[in-house]
């Protein structure tokens, strides 16, 4: 196609051009998330918890297995947030026990929205059939109750850290499912699907390229505070005596110390503040998130 | 030469909530030449979109073509491939859309959207496409195009997003593109540039046009042919100017008499009249028999129209077709 004389082009250009050149909306996102002071703080806490789990053991070689005093050793200068009932360092356990913590946290919640971006991807996009049968399986998982599910999947399958992720990845998807087929289906019909596949997108594409980064807003928000939810149900298990012996967690700490409420009120108050702290940082961030990627729910 | 686009017979159903197939469009049949321009006209619910849509074999969920062909330089689309039909949409046959307001994918830049369609189809690399799309932004005259290419669709006006659908539509030359009212939703004035636009790239390109319209001010304008549908049925077809000029169906006349024509300045009040309307409405889907189907609504009915179906289209003179019964009686 030939294009028309140039000169003409730049005399009918206004003179001054309003800044054309914009942020991509993922970049106006991110400017957007760090005007929003809970969104802020809870970034700074979750940054500080995990700098900590990563290089805490650097500042305070303490085993976290290994027995540090005696039993349920106030806190002192000799173990700085006492010891539990076998002796073990609290501060110790909370290092090496957050990194299984968020860990499972964040893996559990890749699972989570893995599984239910794909179910509700493909269900919402094709419909059909398709979406028929995705659904009834979806709401297989919705009627049994989570924990005892997940309760059932751990003692089945071992108490390891990895069954754990797993089991609670397969007993929260579904809740992603719904959310991505709901925006599957609002988008489905939107003109510009349509234009696109008037260009010439297959399925694939239109999937991947066209609905999908569309639909992220509201999946962005759930899958952050999955990472939240999926702490609290490591923390459930573990405190039901399902967590994995072997790997101190958060939740495990709990779990081992809870009959000692009453006694020593540090062995389970510190475990216990630390989980209040990660899952109300993860909280935060995800309502800063919200605030951020959907600009219409932000006037209040 | 063979035409480029040549529909035939084409017929579409609607599979209604009990199963049963209700006619969307029956039998339409026409052509359109290398460089030339169709315009589809009649009222909303005559079956325009309908017939884009099939064409582009994009019909949503519960429409079926259920006879006919459509042939695209001599292959035909019904019958192609999902595969090659992907390769035909957006290649060989391009689309744009009624409402540039949300045909754009809000989430992406102008110009990728546009370098995306050279990338998928032209085998073009990142670089390349990006510099195409900018000659493209420009060859549809917007200006500061490098700038505007950068720009996400809420950052233009809705003449500037048609241009930009244009420009997508046209990117790889295709040899077919179908304007499904690609004014409706633009402001007037805006309207006039659109039309003059796509007049200006048809002659550079040799695209041939399907164009679906309400406006008979830009058939007599943009388009060489006009089929006027009315119920499904194309009930008359002919050159344009001669169908603008001397509308032989009843109900041609009557769309004719709703055009607004500008009276202030030009006549003394006394002498303006009244726009005309057509009486009545398209009757729905299932509600239409044999006989002919603007019957309730014609003026000049009469004991033919109602005592026999509607007649087929027939040649009154070369290329101008009409189907009505009393076509020589109205003439006179």
């Amino acid at each position: 196609m030939s294009t028309l004389d140039p000169s003409l082009i730049v005399a009918a250009a206004p003179a001054a051009l309003p800044a054309a050149k914009a942020a991509s909306p993922t970049k106006a996102a991110f400017r957007q998330f760090l005007r929003s002071p809970s969104g802020v703080a809870g970034a700074a806490m979750l940054l500080v918890l995990v700098l900590g789990t990563l290089f805490g053991p650097l500042v305070y070689p303490v085993d976290p297995l290994d027995i540090a005093g005696l039993p349920f050793t106030p806190p002192s200068a000799d173990a700085l947030l006492g010891t539990d009932y076998l002796g073990r360092d609290i501060l110790a356990g909370l290092i090496h026990g957050g990194r299984a913590t968020l860990m499972v946290g964040a893996v559990a919640a890749l699972i989570t929205i893995s599984i239910g971006v794909t179910v509700g991807a493909l269900s919402g996009f094709f419909g059909g059939w398709i979406d028929s049968a995705l659904v009834k399986i979806a709401e297989f998982f919705q009627v049994l109750p989570p924990l005892l599910f997940a309760m059932v999947l751990v003692t089945l399958f071992g108490q390891k850290l990895t069954t754990i992720t797993l089991a609670i990845g397969a007993v929260s998807w579904t809740a992603a499912a719904r959310l991505t087929r709901a925006e599957f289906m609002r988008l489905r019909d939107l003109d510009f699907i349509k234009a696109s596949r008037a260009a010439g997108a297959g399925n694939a594409h239109l999937i991947l390229r066209v609905v999908l980064p569309n639909a992220l807003p509201p999946i962005i928000v759930s899958a952050t505070l999955a990472i939240g939810v999926a702490i609290l149900f490591e923390g459930g298990l573990s405190f039901l005596g399902l967590g994995d012996p072997n790997t101190m967690s958060w939740g495990l700490m709990i779990g081992q110390n809870r009959n000692y409420v009453l006694d020593a009120w540090w062995a389970v108050t510190f475990p216990g503040a630390a989980i209040f702290l990660a899952v109300l940082a993860i909280s935060l961030v995800g309502d800063g998130v919200n605030d951020a990627v959907n600009p219409r729910l932000r006037r209040r | 030469m063979a035409p480029v686009l040549r529909v035939d017979d084409l017929s579409v159903s609607m599979t209604s909530r009990t199963g049963e197939l209700v006619p969307v469009l029956e039998n339409l049949s026409f052509t359109v030449d290398k460089g030339r321009t169709i315009a589809l006209v009649g009222e909303s619910g005559c079956g325009k979109s309908m017939t884009a849509l099939a064409i582009m074999r994009l019909l949503p969920d519960g429409f079926v073509i259920t006879g006919g062909r459509v042939l695209l330089d001599d292959e035909d689309v019904l019958t192609a491939r999902p595969r090659r039909l992907r390769a035909l949409r957006g290649n060989a046959m391009s689309m744009v859309f009624q409402e540039p307001m949300t045909a754009l994918n809000p989430l992406y830049s102008v110009g990728d959207q546009i370098a995306e369609v050279l990338r998928y189809h032209r085998r073009l690399g990142r670089a390349d496409a990006a510099e195409q799309a900018v000659g493209f932004l420009k060859a549809v005259q917007i200006p500061a195009a490098e700038q505007r290419a950068q720009a996400y669709p809420h950052q233009l006006s809705g003449g500037m997003r048609q241009r930009v659908m244009i420009a997508m539509a046209l990117a790889c030359r295709p040899k077919l593109l179908i304007a499904d009212e690609p004014t409706t939703a633009l402001d007037v004035t805006v309207q006039a540039q659109i039309f003059d636009l796509l007049a200006q790239l048809q002659d550079e390109t040799e695209t041939a046009i399907v164009l679906i319209t309400h406006d008979l001010g830009a058939v007599a304008e943009l388009a060489d042919d006009v089929a006027v549908l009315y119920a499904g049925r194309c009930i008359e077809t002919g050159p344009a100017q001669q169908l603008v000029d001397r509308p032989r169906h009843p109900y041609t006349s009557g769309l004719l008499a709703c055009v607004p024509h500008l009276s202030v300045g030009t006549a003394r009040p006394e002498q303006w009249v009244d726009l005309g309307e057509i009486p009545g409405m398209v009757p729905s889907l299932g509600a239409r028999g044999p006989d002919c189907a603007f019957l309730a609504r014609c003026a000049n009915a009469g004991a033919i129209c109602r005592s026999r179906p509607q007649p087929p289209l027939h040649d009154i003179t070369a290329g101008h077709a009409v189907s009505c019964w009393r076509v020589a009686e109205i003439a006179a």
